[in-house]
């Protein structure tokens, strides 16, 4: 049995929103507790302390954050240097960040410091997700509590650095949470992605050098720093420490946010937080173990894998936002592998060819498997459109879209070609297994 | 004595004794269309399976006079002649019509002088400035 | 470029030095000379890489790159240290094609036999060369709805596949955002936002830039197979860009216009007035000779006419006018002006809007900066001008300069919407005077300019003002910098493609003769017999009681005036020279042949000069051509502009005339774009465009 993470060794005391989550009681809990010494140490020691914990990206690519930061030029040249924070959170299954602005602000306010700080960036913009209303108003007092409190604005926290915050509200575009897109939108611009190179670190917002982090990989810096790298590493394995907030939905009894060490057995995930798979482990069907844009993984493989980036990996998953998506026996897979695929078509920008005539396609066919109503052979015809999309778009989500199919066929084509038999047999096409 | 030799002679203008008696000789009459041209086939077995058949018309010879149905039994297209299995006529059917072509009834096509000479416009003409217009 | 920008780079297999600016595709076709399919791609627009097609393979890359936007530079060399591998035709690269190709296609309508673009279709042509020969798509195909872009574009907005090469054509060449894309993912829709009228000038210009049939010509619609034109190449005349085109035609008829490439005139683009006027080549012509006979004109043939013409041009050299019009040939205006050099005629003119320039050095009266040129000045002034609507080719090039470089703007004359900003300097003369004075705003930037440069508009260079006015910019040019050795930014705008032709011959008034205004009011006090008009239709006169020979191609006011009309060519059914509004002499061709009775314009007044009995020396147009270019070298010199050459004797002192400059305002020497010639006005398809433009734009909504 796996030691479970402490209480105390959780950055995210207010993540359930039981207690107050204005200034004062942030600072009770330890937020903006020594910052201005951590800034004191220097940028370089703030870089070397994120690259030593080895804190990996937390908003999907698991991009080392301290590498990331690295890249921004060294010394300020004609053009500003920006943070953005990206808060756009709009990953089916993923409500991690929700949690943090609404109940936590403070956390991430101070990261935003420390981080533009290490970056020599003046001004930072945290964009909030279009659907969050209660999160953006949280997020906006808490801001206007350190403006008034001084922690951030002129001379920010005494340390001699000015430092501006903005919120700024989306509109509700899931492809503004691709980085680039995210800063097209912030300029005011249709939210498409930019090609890459240039990245944001050359030419970001507004031409100018800019770091674009998740919400969580920004708030956990203060607490990293301030306990230090060694408290950190002790959770996790190699290249995966740390902790990470996973968010647990779907068939389980208490689907729940929870912050864990990485490298935890998805089953003590699930069966010590989430209250267990409904109708028992063995009542499970497949999990998606990273939000709606990675590959399922059948329960043979969930019954041992471990929750880090390079365990999923290992089985051509991936660990992305960590939204565990939770489902039983009773689901039907294909269904529910055709609903994300809805997403992705209904989401996609329309801006390169393979995504925009792919996501639909791929959505018709997938229709009309849920109904059995389709060749064999065309399931590996979806397959080869799949990989035909994947790898050939602007920016990433020309591959979520193929990874949810590619994950179905590889481990549920049993199914699908017994859907198409019973079609053609007549008989009824999904018999749902009595769930509740 | 004059008509006695047009009809020994002039196949144009129905068919000549000769052929007639030849015909009469090896064929059997199937019918006749509304131009009052008669049809034939022959008695005997035929070459190669496939008996002759014979068209004598009333008037001038010209095989466009043949109304498709006959046209279609005299070539072989059919086995039994119309009068035995009639082609469907539909209401958006024309009725056949000979080849006009050298007759007063002949097609003009627009443009043409005996049309007053007006046609349509075509690429590389162009509308001439005409003064105090 | 230096030695150190050079980058190794391995292509196929074989191992190239391209500058590290080039991008991938750049390198494969100009280095490696491999074709890589595209279709948003185009070299004069920003890069979109959305197409996805031309996906190349960098070995070791997780992934096959966009090689329109990859740069050599951004290439990493291999572990071992040898250059990058690039791979234009491995498996990789083919099925990555092949995918994009029949995405592409899904939705994309299989109506090439009712398409226009079929034949010429980058999307066909592709599809032929790098799809596979079968389709998996079993789904319903989508449809869109058609857009309307006004009178000269068609839309068939199924066939899109949202290159948005149209889209940023607009943006960033015609600078007005009036095309963009709507909606997202397989949704998204080009489209004119409210279904309005295209209002640039140059929008013609989006479907050739469209790879496939979605934006088509409208008048062209339904013509003609593009296998089944024949082409010509030639220049246009619609104004003094001289823009290089194409003419395609089918059984003697002009059935479409489009540009080729000159870098240095037009780029890649022509006007909408260039492109679409040809149906004004098919109406309103003359096509015989005709005779006024009491008040009447009749239909006459060539020689009674060629009598006539030769009786009424007898009588004494100082009661006979010739002036000649804005659409002629070089050697049909040296003809005439020979002719009535020999006849002792000194009241010549080929400036039929009384412009002022011309008669001294060529620098004097040429857009010197050239048209290329002008995207490297930092300051441009422009005086009584409106190059949008007279030169849209010359406003493109400003507002490349103003979009990617430095250059500030200022306006002297009425404020219009040039697409880009300026700084609105005053509408008249007392502005001009003020702004040589200041040292503030943009005089301060023009005046600190190192490549200051000044476009004088013809309408200022008209009117009792114009020679002192001239003066005067002559000399703030040659005080403030504007024309050094080695730059010469003192520019006029024509705006009438034969001007520069007839000034450099010099078909100008001779001694003791008069200029258009002169020949108009003489001619209206009776003191003029006889007035020679060689395609000149922007007179606003009768000439009174003289006997008024018309030669032309067109029956509009020149014809309407006339007492003897003498039907002439139209510039697309004759040889002839053509000089730009920089001096760059240009050779147009035959496209078509002549209508009816109609003669080519030169070997009309070499016929009529054997009925007066003063044969010019010449039987054929190369006789008459060498005779031009020994009599003036100038048009020997095929394509040339001369620039800045001769800048260093620029003497504004042999400009226009010193004097007092009244107070008053500029006015506007073309107000209607589509409508500024005979050609055009005979063309329905302008007055449609000119109804259209007539539309005043809505008032901003209140808020």
């Amino acid at each position: 049995m796996t030691e479970l993470l402490q209480d105390k060794d959780r950055i995210f005391q207010n993540l359930y929103g039981l207690k107050d989550h204005r200034l004062d009681a942030s600072r009770e809990r330890g937020a903006w507790y020594g910052t201005s010494a951590m800034i004191e140490q220097g940028r370089d020691w703030i870089i070397g302390q994120v690259k030593a914990s080895g804190l990996r990206g937390r908003g999907g690519a698991g991009f080392p954050t301290g590498l990331k930061w690295s890249f921004m030029p060294k010394e300020v040249g004609a053009r500003p240097h920006y943070l953005v924070v990206n808060a756009d959170e709009s990953e089916p299954g993923s409500c991690k960040d929700r949690d943090i602005l609404r109940h936590d602000p403070h956390l991430l306010i101070e990261g935003c410091l420390i981080a533009s700080f290490a970056m020599q960036a003046h001004a930072c913009y945290i964009y909030v997700r279009g659907e969050y209303i209660q999160e953006r108003n949280r997020l906006q007092a808490a801001i206007d509590e350190a403006y008034a409190a001084g922690l951030v604005g002129k001379n920010a926290s005494g340390t001699g650095w000015d430092f501006d915050i903005y919120m700024h509200h989306g509109a509700g575009a899931y492809i503004c949470g691709e980085e680039t897109a995210l800063l097209e939108s912030l300029e005011g611009k249709k939210g498409q992605p930019r090609l890459k190179p240039p990245f944001p670190a050359g030419a970001g917002l507004y031409g100018c050098p800019t770091t674009v982090n998740n919400v969580e990989s920004i708030a956990v810096v203060p607490t990293i720093l301030r306990r230090g790298v060694d408290w950190w590493t002790q959770f996790g394995r190699d290249n995966n420490k740390g902790t990470k907030v996973f968010s647990i939905s779907g068939h389980v009894n208490k689907p729940c946010n929870i912050e864990e060490a990485l490298s935890i057995p998805m089953k003590t995930l699930l069966e010590e937080y989430a209250g267990g798979v409904r109708g028992g482990w063995d009542n499970l069907k497949c999990v998606i173990p990273g939000g709606s844009s990675v590959p399922l993984l059948p329960k043979e493989i969930c019954d041992t894998v471990l929750m880090d980036f390079d365990a999923l990996r290992e089985h051509q998953s991936g660990l992305g936002t960590a939204a565990v998506i939770v489902m039983d026996n009773s689901t039907d897979v294909i269904k529910a592998i055709a609903r994300l695929s809805y997403f992705y078509k209904h989401e996609s920008c329309g801006q390169c060819t393979p995504c925009r005539e792919g996501t639909g396609w791929m959505w018709r066919v997938m229709e009309r498997m849920v109904r059995g109503d389709a060749e064999t052979a065309e399931i590996d015809m979806l397959l080869d459109v799949s990989k035909q999309v994947e790898g050939h778009t602007i920016c990433a989500l020309g591959d979520a879209a193929a990874w949810p199919i590619q994950g179905l066929i590889r481990h549920f084509r049993h199914e699908i070609e017994d859907r198409i038999d019973n079609y053609r047999a007549g008989k009824p096409v999904f018999v749902p297994v009595a769930a509740e | 004595m004059a008509k006695f030799f047009k009809r020994l002679f002039a196949w144009w203008d129905g068919a000549t004794l000769g052929t007639l008696l030849q015909i009469a000789r090896k064929g059997t009459k199937i019918g006749s269309d509304d131009y009052g041209n008669t049809y034939f086939e022959e008695k005997g077995s035929g070459y190669d399976g496939r008996k002759r058949r014979w068209v004598t018309y009333k008037g001038y010879a010209d095989a466009s006079r043949v109304p498709s149905e006959w046209h279609g039994w005299l070539h072989h297209m059919f086995d039994a002649p119309p009068t035995v299995a009639p082609t469907a006529h539909y209401a958006w059917e024309k009725q056949h019509r000979p080849n006009m072509t050298g007759t007063v009834h002949a097609y003009k096509p627009k443009g043409s002088l005996d049309r007053g000479g007006k046609r349509d416009r075509v690429l590389g003409d162009y509308e001439a400035w005409k003064p105090d217009a | 470029m230096t030695m150190s920008d050079l980058r190794k780079i391995n292509i196929d297999g074989t191992e190239y030095e391209v500058p590290a600016e080039y991008t991938l595709m750049q390198a494969c076709e100009e280095a490696a000379g491999v074709e890589i399919p595209r279709f948003c791609y185009h070299e004069r627009l920003s890069v979109a890489g959305n197409c996805r097609m031309c996906l190349v393979e960098w070995v070791g890359a997780p992934k096959p790159q966009a090689s329109c936007a990859l740069q050599v530079k951004d290439l990493r060399p291999n572990r071992d240290g040898t250059p990058a591998n690039i791979l234009t035709n491995s498996e990789t690269v083919k099925k990555a094609r092949e995918g994009v190709m029949e995405f592409l296609l899904i939705n994309h309508p299989l109506d090439c036999p009712i398409c226009d673009q079929a034949g010429e279709c980058d999307l066909q042509d592709q599809a032929m060369a790098y799809g596979r020969d079968f389709s998996r798509f079993e789904e319903n195909k989508r449809a869109v709805d058609d857009k309307f872009m006004g009178p000269l574009v068609n839309t068939i907005m199924t066939r899109c596949i949202q290159c948005t090469r149209c889209v940023r054509f607009i943006t960033e060449v015609a600078g007005v955002e009036e095309i963009g894309m709507a909606n997202r993912g397989e949704d998204a829709e080009i489209t004119t936002y409210l279904e309005k009228s295209l209002t640039s000038e140059l929008s013609g210009n989006v479907i050739d830039l469209c790879p496939v049939g979605a934006l088509t010509s409208k008048p062209y619609a339904f013509n003609a197979r593009p296998w089944e034109l024949e082409s010509v190449e030639s220049i246009d005349v619609m104004d003094a860009v001289g823009s290089n085109i194409r003419i395609d035609s089918k059984s003697g008829q002009v059935l479409r216009i489009l540009p080729i490439i000159n870098e240095e005139v037009n780029e890649e683009w022509i006007s909408d007035k260039t492109r679409f006027v040809w149906d004004g080549l098919t109406r309103q012509r003359l096509d015989k000779p005709y005779i006024r006979e009491n008040g009447k004109l009749r239909a006459a043939g060539w020689d009674e006419a060629l009598a006539l013409a030769a009786d009424k041009l007898k009588g004494g050299p100082s009661r006979i006018a010739a002036i000649a019009g804005d659409l002629m040939d070089a050697e049909s205006m040296k003809a005439l002006k020979d002719l009535m050099t020999s006849l002792g005629v000194r009241n010549l003119d080929c400036r039929q809007d009384g412009s002022v320039v011309g008669g001294g050095p060529r620098q004097d009266y040429l857009l010197n900066t050239t048209i290329a040129g002008l995207e490297d000045a930092d300051a441009v002034l422009i005086i009584g001008a409106n190059p949008r609507l007279e030169a849209p080719l010359v406003n493109a090039r400003i507002r490349k300069g103003w979009l990617h470089g430095d250059m500030a703007v200022g306006l002297l004359g009425e404020a219009v919407d040039l697409t880009y900003n300026y700084d609105h300097l005053g509408a008249g003369s007392s502005d001009l005077t003020k702004f040589m004075k200041s040292t503030k705003g943009f005089a301060k930037t023009f005046k600190a300019a190192k490549r200051p440069v000044i476009i004088i508009g013809q309408s200022v260079l008209t009117g009792d003002n114009a020679p002192a006015l001239l003066r005067r910019v002559g000399e703030f040019a040659k005080k403030s910098g504007v024309v050094t050795p080695g730059w010469n930014g003192f520019n006029v705008l024509h705006t009438a493609a034969s001007r520069v032709a007839g000034l450099d011959m010099g078909f100008l008034p001779g001694e003791g003769g008069v200029g258009t205004a002169g020949i108009i009011s003489k001619a209206e006090a009776g003191e003029l017999d006889t007035v020679y008009l060689l395609g000149a239709d922007e007179i606003d006169s009768d000439f009174g009681n003289a006997f008024v020979i018309y030669q032309g191609s067109h029956g509009d006011n020149g014809a309407h005036s006339a007492d003897l009309i003498l039907p002439g060519a139209a510039y697309t059914e004759k040889y002839g020279l053509y000089t730009n509004t920089e001096g760059r002499v240009q050779a147009a061709n035959i496209a078509v042949p002549l209508k009816g009775d109609a003669k080519e314009d030169w070997a009309i007044i070499r016929a009529l000069s054997a009925h007066c009995d003063r044969v010019l020396p010449y039987d054929s147009l190369d006789q008459l051509r060498e005779k031009l270019f020994a009599d003036h070298p100038v048009f020997a010199g095929l394509g040339h502009a001369p620039g800045a050459q001769g800048a260093e004797d620029f003497d504004p002192a042999k400009m226009g005339k010193a004097g007092d400059l009244a107070d008053y305002n500029f006015a506007v020497s073309v107000r209607e774009f589509y409508l500024t010639n005979p050609i055009a006005r005979a063309s329905k398809v302008m007055a449609e465009c000119a109804a259209l433009s007539d539309i005043t734009p809505l008032v901003e909504a209140a808020e």
